[in-house]
């Protein structure tokens, strides 16, 4: 193999790649970049086994052939390198030389043999997607995912695709966060997916806005694509729990709040609130809400806000972060805010949206026992 | 010189009345206890097979003159109290004006005193009479030669037990009372063997190394505490060395030895969950309190008193012995004390100490080859000054933040917020967190550490106070084992106290609707699960008991687990929340959740020292 890149090209190449290389691993040859030439240049691409990444970048192709090299060493040599063309080249499996200006490196490599082999996705029947509304979906909705580990189904963001709609849904359990966008015409029938956030992450960084996506499902691995760039992901066996009964439908108490004083008055309440559960309590009133919080070894705090607010008077009680965390992805100056019970789900959504896209968001109310 | 002079027959009759020596352990009690009430500065004693052969006592006290030394052996005569009213708040352990001639009475008895002015008497009675009165010369002082103990009373006789039984008992009794007096100089002697030799101590921690060996002193926890007006002071035993060696119980109310259960079980609440249930700390405790707070005059041995006001008192004991269980000396230490000189030479992890000298008494009665009192670790050596400055310091574990202000000891017991200063925290093996102190290195286990932190959290939540209960999404279904469903329902309420909302449907199967929410990475169903089964097969202990346990299986289940990797905010909150616990030194199953490096320590490990 030998092919002459410029650094430029081979820093953004890399760059793409790099994030998808566990920092730790068992298994060396993860800690490899592959690299293969291909018609335009080459391709390089990286792994964990549970995420894969490949991506295209333009070179001058001598000669065809393949080989993975260390890339944390590839990657520092590449920044440190003067503005020149970068000559690469193999000598037997796995050595490689790497010439740029005066600088001469000579890398030991793994053999391409010993890369794991991608799994097989067939982009056949693929959905057509704009990249810029799965982004939307998932900024808005990853948030929400469980971190603890003892439901592995709810680590995952459900996505379901529909001939003319897309929704996520991500949830620990205490808090829901779920957002629909209408699609035209997306192409394969419908499907519910798993999605682990790393791998939306890793859509979300590597796919511009503008591109049209492709995305495909293997066994169970799913695959997005661009001209130049494919990730692959592992899926998370379903079912996901039955989301839809919980979304309350009968909150008879409205509230619309502007989110940038709710935000305020929550992150001041959240400073003398207990560090375990951030609670804070909220009595909501005729144009009014007050905000309480009591900590036991710390003190107290109130605040207080004017609101349009129909419905009965209602206390109630919530761990705050839940609250601010939602309020920062909520996309509107207003947010409308539903309860029914102490006890029962209140949901979020954006007030006077403009936008085609369906967002909503609930929260489980925290109780004091006493 | 106070006088001796009759009580009145009324004032007589108002005290505690009773048997005053039934055995030569309180004959010796009561001489010891007469020669202190006369000012002595230095006491020896002589015991002759057990005591049952001869009892001599020897002070240098104000001693008598003849008319007081004659007067002195007759009943209800005493010098200490005149009045009725003069029993309030008596300082003296006398007042009754009954032990000399109770055991005159049932021995013979020689009574050589002299004043510091005058030549001196020597007055022989033979079974409460007076045989002979005699001029006899002596320094300044009083010596009572007691023999033929009970040999005029067959139904005492009978009940005296064999030398070594009743040696036993006057070693304990003289014990107590140099524990009580550590500043007079006291000797003890068996058959003519010098046993113990207890120069004037400083202090009680003194003392104790005299009796039992310093490196047992020092393992020591120092008590200083005032609640309203109750001070309590002494040493009390590490949580993580109760149960290796024998008890030890000594209680003093104004320097009064008093067997008092109800103090004893004060103090031992406060190591509630530090140790194992079933194990007895040592307790060294020395209470003072106003005189007219206590009634001496309640027991005829004078072994017990009563309280005016019993339960703060209590309260008082608890809250200062818990006090001592919190700081961070309370700690397990890494390695041999330091100032032993080392030469313990244990490992890393291997603290073992031995039992002090005499352990108890020693097991031959005293008449062996090994039954030598003579203080290893001199109280005005090295070792003391080290231990004494440690134990004024009270070296608080967790800093407060406003040094100035009463520091992490007012935090713990939450009566303030003040802050804590969190120093850097390094994560060790996923599983310790380490950070420096002025001591030294200290190493925290974040599992036993977040165990503390929690168990005392439930406890607060079942003891009445609040708890968070995060509703959930989606209610978790449990299918139980038969053993776990009863467990469940016969702790059900308890389980909604900590947050655990669920109902039952019939069968073995829950369903939970809320659950408590400790820390971000609390797993609810694994955590009542784990804790439904540790539960099974439990005995039905009692309502205070199951609460412990309850909490203390939910915190260890609920508590995050070695081998998780913590932030560095993680691991400055539970720092704080560490500090802001009452026992933080301790776990909830009685091992430390803190060990310490003393600087010390590893100066000597690298050789600079
Ligand atoms: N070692 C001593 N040195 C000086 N005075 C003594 C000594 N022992 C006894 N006395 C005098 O003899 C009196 C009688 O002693 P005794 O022990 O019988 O009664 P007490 O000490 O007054 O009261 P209690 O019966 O409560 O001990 C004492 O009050 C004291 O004045
Ligand atoms: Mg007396």
């Amino acid at each position: 193999m030998r092919f002459t890149i410029s650094r430029e090209k081979l820093q953004e190449g890399l760059a793409m790649v790099a994030a998808s290389i566990p920092s730790k691993t068992t298994l060396p040859v993860l800690a490899n970049i592959l690299i293969e030439t291909t018609d335009k240049g080459i391709r390089l691409s990286g792994t964990d086994l549970d995420i894969a990444v490949s991506t295209e970048v333009t070179a001058d192709v001598e000669v065809a052939g393949a080989v993975t090299i260390p890339a944390k060493k590839l990657t520092e040599i590449a920044r440190e390198l003067m503005p020149s063309p970068v000559k690469v080249a193999t000598a037997g499996e796995q050595r490689v030389t790497l010439e740029c200006g005066q600088s001469k490196f000579k890398l030991l490599g793994i053999p391409r043999d010993e890369f794991p082999t991608f799994p097989s996705v067939r982009f056949a029947d693929a959905w057509r997607i704009r990249s810029a509304d799965l982004h939307q979906l998932i900024s808005h909705t990853v948030f929400a995912v469980s971190t603890e580990e003892s439901r592995p189904i709810l680590n995952g963001v459900l996505w379901e695709l529909r001939p003319d709609h897309m929704r996520m849904v991500a949830t620990n359990g205490h808090r829901l966060a779920k957002m629909d966008v209408p699609i035209a015409g997306g192409g394969a029938g419908s499907s519910d997916l798993i999605v682990p956030p790393k791998a939306l992450d890793q859509v979300r960084r590597l796919f511009p806005a503008e591109e049209d996506l492709e995305i495909a499902r293997g066994e169970n691995h799913l695959g997005f694509r661009s001209p130049l760039t494919s990730v692959f992901t592992r899926l998370i066996e379903g079912p996901y729990p039955p989301y839809d009964r919980v979304i309350p439908r009968d909150n008879d108490k409205i509230a619309i709040i502007d989110k940038a004083s709710l935000s305020g008055a929550l992150r001041r309440m959240v400073i003398v609130a207990s560090d375990q559960t951030h609670r804070i309590r909220m009595s909501l009133n005729t144009g009014m809400v007050k905000f309480s919080v009591q900590t036991p070894d710390l003190g107290e705090a109130q605040d207080e806000l004017a609101i349009r607010y129909t419905g009965d008077p209602l206390d109630i009680g919530f761990n705050a972060s839940y609250l601010l965390e939602i309020l920062r992805n909520m996309p509107t100056e207003d947010v409308r805010l539903t309860f029914k019970a102490p006890d029962n789900a209140a949901t979020i959504e954006p007030e006077g949206w403009s936008d085609p896209a369906k967002y909503l968001c609930l929260v489980m109310p925290l109780r004091l026992v006493d | 010189m106070p006088t001796v002079a009759v009580l009145p027959a009324d004032v007589a009759d108002q005290i505690a009345a009773g048997e005053v020596v039934e055995r030569p352990a309180s004959a010796v009690k009561e001489l010891i206890e007469n020669a202190l009430d006369a000012g002595a500065s230095a006491v020896d004693v002589e015991i002759f097979e057990g005591g049952r052969a001869g009892v001599r006592v020897s002070d240098d006290g104000s001693g008598m003159d003849r008319a007081d030394a004659l007067l002195a052996l007759q009943r209800h005569a005493t010098s200490k109290i005149r009045r009725a009213e003069d029993l309030v708040g008596v300082q003296s352990f006398g007042f009754r004006g009954e032990a000399l001639p109770a055991i005159a009475s049932v021995s013979h008895l020689t009574l050589h005193t002299a004043a510091e002015r005058g030549p001196g008497t020597a007055v022989r009675v033979v079974g409460g009479t007076i045989e002979r009165t005699e001029e006899a010369p002596r320094q300044r002082g009083t010596t009572v030669d007691v023999t033929r103990l009970f040999q005029n009373v067959p139904a005492r006789l009978k009940f005296m037990r064999s030398a070594r039984t009743e040696w036993r008992a006057v070693a304990d009794a003289v014990t107590a009372i140099a524990l009580a007096r550590p500043s007079v100089h006291m000797t003890l002697s068996h058959d003519g063997r010098r046993v113990m030799t207890l120069p004037p101590a400083p202090t009680l921690r003194a003392r104790i190394g005299a009796v039992w060996g310093a490196e047992y002193a020092e393992s020591l926890l120092a008590v200083h505490d005032t609640h309203n007006a109750t001070t309590v002071t002494g040493l009390v035993e590490r949580p993580s060395d109760v149960g290796t060696r024998a008890r030890r119980i000594h209680i003093a109310v104004n320097g009064r030895t008093i067997r008092d259960a109800g103090l004893v079980r004060a103090a031992e609440a406060a190591y509630r969950s530090t140790i194992p249930a079933g194990l007895r700390p040592s307790l060294m405790l020395e209470l003072t309190i106003p005189a007219d707070a206590v009634d001496v005059n309640v027991h005829p041995a004078k072994a017990e008193v009563r309280f005016r006001e019993r339960w703060p008192t209590e309260r008082a004991v608890e809250g200062a012995v818990r006090r001592a269980l919190g700081v961070l000396s309370s700690a397990a230490a890494v390695g041999p004390r330091v100032w032993n000189g080392g030469g313990a030479g244990a490992g890393l992890g291997a603290p073992a100490y031995e039992a002090g000298p005499w352990n108890g008494v020693p097991p031959d009665g005293g008449n062996g080859s090994n039954g030598d009192y003579d203080p290893r670790g001199a109280p005005n050596g090295v070792g003391a000054e080290i231990l004494r400055a440690l134990a004024s310091r009270g070296d608080p574990l967790f800093e407060a933040a406003d040094a100035a202000g009463a520091g992490a000891a007012d935090a713990s017991r939450g009566e303030a917020a003040t802050e804590i200063a969190v120093p850097p925290l390094v994560q060790l093996r996923r599983t310790y967190l380490m950070f420096e102190h002025a001591e030294g290195v200290v190493l925290i286990d974040q599992h036993s550490a977040h165990e503390r932190v929690l168990y005392e959290r439930f406890m607060g939540a079942l003891e009445g106070g609040s708890m968070a209960s995060q509703h959930l999404l989606f209610p978790l279904t449990l299918h139980l084992s038969a053993a776990a469903a009863d467990a469940f329902d016969t702790h059900r309420a308890l389980f909604s106290r900590l947050g655990f909302e669920a109902e039952g449907f019939g069968g073995h199967t829950v369903v939970v609707h809320s659950v408590p929410s400790p820390h971000p990475r609390f797993d609810a169903e694994r955590c009542l699960r784990e804790t439904l089964d540790a539960l099974t097969g439990d005995r039905q202990p009692g309502t205070a008991a199951r609460h412990e346990r309850l909490a203390a299986t939910i915190a260890c289940k609920a508590a995050i687990k070695a081998g998780e990797e913590l932030s560095p905010g993680e691991m400055r909150s539970l720092f704080v929340a560490l500090a802001r616990t009452t026992l933080p030194a301790h776990d909830v199953h009685g091992r430390s959740t803190v060990v310490r490096l003393p600087w010390e320590e590893l100066e000597r490990r690298f050789g600079r020292r």
